[in-house]
């Protein structure tokens, strides 16, 4: 364990250098916020009026938890990498190290975000306060359950998109795969929760990963019950289990075949 | 008791083939063609422990092939290999922990942070215990001579400084075997000495086995007591370096300025390498003719100067990959 709090802790220190530019990132959270905060605002004419069992403030702190897991991901940059070390074999290099390539991605992909992950957390509060004038009902039981099911959130999604890049060793390149799984998020996972869709569609949205990637942790924010906590809960231990073990089997199947030329 | 034992190994690659054009490119995928490339085949040889041993040949050759076989990044597909008594196909992680690589050509330090920061790194991912990483660290650190830069972001270190961390990198956790592909390529000639020397002490100091592939022959001779040649994946000599020397002493290079111009032409025994007008170079087998015979055909009169030497270690080893090669 302690070589993989040492990978997420040199992740971390080689991304303080990047601090400015987490901030610049921010202005795109800013306009996309600001964007539906005023949708919201044209839908709801009344903000205590409930749509599908959320009121206007909901909605959007919604939106911002929501936002705030998908924009720190960071994922695009996690599955290029990971085609590209698979597709120059530089994947080969980490083979001679004791240690696990997917522990690797996962310990290293969460150190690199988590500054980002800090900082939109801290400004997005900031602008969810500025633009409601109020947060939602929380206490330290909801803090700390948003917090440890937003954690978990980020680590399925790091290991869904390692599956995705680690398609590579199959495919020439798994970057339109990727590009599919951010619409598919984005679309049923991040603007609207789950309640927002056609009832025939609610149960597989529910299953899906979905629900444990960004429904769970915003949904808890805005509306925390111990039910609530304790579904999330299992449900990401299932999916962190299952992208694991995922992950595990195709980097078997692929670094068995694995070509490295020249040198 | 034999360090690396590799007994028959094999590997084949399978490499996708396109014919030109976009013609060629739809046809490649709905109807692919693949051929099969014999990197290594069927080579055997062992090293002692404790030995500096070369691994050379050409680009190509198979031998980065065979240095990832060893390391257990590539699986074989015949034939067995023991580093340390540890088969590196059926126990990577075990074998990780008892060798290290460096790879001149691939960086395995983080840029952003301190050649000290990794190395704490490369100490907690080869689970050792904080004080001995601290005790190393220092170790290696008057070793290699890095007081002055340890605390410099590696970004801003000079090539030079950078390959002397990756190597400390890779000593940490104190390896039995070190495996350098390469490790001087791209440095000036006094960083090279340097490395070199810095890799002569370690090997005296620990008694780590090192098993060195490059193309700079300065490496191979004033590191190497033992050197072993693989072209088109096959081991083509496996010889101490004074016997390679040995071999080839019989060829003689004779450099002679001279008073007047001289009309020589190759004949049994004697090449001609050179021939500026009153410059000549020749290679003379001392097997066929005598050095005297050739400086009488070059009139010892007409001699205004003259140099004899034994043929560079460098001309050695390309005669040896090119009399392969035309086999």
């Amino acid at each position: 364990m302690r070589k993989y709090l040492f990978i997420f802790k040199s992740e971390l220190m080689s991304n303080l250098q990047y601090v400015f530019n987490i901030f610049v990132g921010f202005f795109g959270y800013f306009i996309m916020l600001f964007i539906l905060f005023n949708l919201w605002k044209y839908m709801y004419s009344d903000p205590n009026e409930l749509i599908n069992g959320y009121n206007m403030s909901q909605m959007t702190w919604y939106v911002i938890i929501t936002e705030i897991l998908w924009m720190t991901l960071g994922g695009r940059k996690l599955c290029r990498k990971i085609c590209n070390d698979v597709r120059g074999g530089n994947i080969a290099y980490n083979l001679n190290k004791p240690y696990n390539y997917i522990g690797y991605c996962l310990s290293g992909h969460l150190g690199s975000i988590a500054i980002k992950g800090l900082i939109y957390t801290v400004l997005g509060m900031i602008m969810g306060f500025i633009f409601l004038g109020n947060f939602p009902d929380l206490n330290i039981f909801s803090i700390l359950a948003v917090l440890i099911t937003g954690i978990l959130a980020t680590a399925i999604s790091i290991l869904l998109i390692t599956f995705i890049g680690l398609f590579s060793f199959i495919i020439e390149d798994a970057n339109p795969f990727y590009w599919l799984y951010g619409k598919v998020i984005l679309i049923l996972g991040t603007v609207f929760p789950i309640e927002y869709f056609p009832t025939f569609l609610q149960p597989f949205l529910t299953f899906s990963p979905i629900y444990v990637v960004s429904y769970g942790p915003a949904k808890l924010f805005v509306d925390f019950s111990f039910g609530t906590f304790a579904s999330v809960l299992l449900a990401q231990i299932i999916y962190l289990f299952i992208g694991y073990l995922l992950c595990t089997l195709m980097y078997r199947k692929g670094v068995k075949n694995l070509n490295v030329n020249g040198g | 008791m034999a360090i690396i034992e590799v007994n028959n190994l094999s590997k084949t690659f399978k490499v996708k083939l396109k014919e030109k054009g976009l013609k060629g490119s739809l046809k490649s995928i709905f109807k692919p063609k693949y051929k099969v490339i014999k990197a290594v085949k069927n080579i055997n040889f062992e090293v002692e422990k404790g030995e500096m041993i070369a691994f050379i040949g050409p680009n190509g050759a198979g031998k980065s092939t065979t240095i990832k076989m060893l390391t257990g990044i590539l699986y074989p597909d015949k034939g067995d290999i023991k580093v340390l008594d540890i088969d590196p196909k059926k126990e990577r992680k075990k074998l990780a922990y008892n060798i290290g690589t460096v790879f001149g050509q691939k960086e395995q330090l983080w840029t952003h942070l301190t050649p000290y920061d990794n190395f704490k790194f490369f100490g907690a991912i080869y689970d050792i215990p904080e004080v001995r990483v601290e005790k190393k660290i220092n170790e290696l650190k008057e070793l290699f001579e890095l007081d002055e830069f340890i605390n410099t972001p590696v970004r801003n270190l000079s090539l030079g400084q950078r390959i002397r961390c990756e190597i400390v990198a890779s000593l940490i956790h104190e390896p039995k075997v070190l495996f350098l592909d390469e490790p001087t390529i791209g440095l000036d000639p006094v960083v090279k000495e340097n490395i070199r020397t810095l890799i002569k002490r370690m090997n005296k100091e620990y008694k780590t086995t090192i098993f060195l592939t490059s193309h700079d022959v300065g490496d191979i001779e004033k590191l190497c007591k033992r050197v072993i040649i693989i072209n088109n994946g096959q081991v083509v000599l496996d010889d101490s370096m004074e016997n390679l020397k040995y071999h080839y002493l019989n060829k003689k290079i004779v450099e002679a300025k001279m008073k007047e111009k001289v009309n020589l032409d190759d004949e049994e025994g004697i090449t001609i390498l050179k021939d500026k007008g009153y410059n000549l170079k020749i290679e003379v087998d001392t097997k066929k003719r005598s050095v005297a015979d050739a400086l009488k055909l070059l009139n010892p009169d007409n001699i205004v100067d003259i140099n004899i030497s034994n043929m560079p270690l460098e001309d050695i080893i390309s005669t040896i990959y090119k009399n392969e090669a035309d086999k």
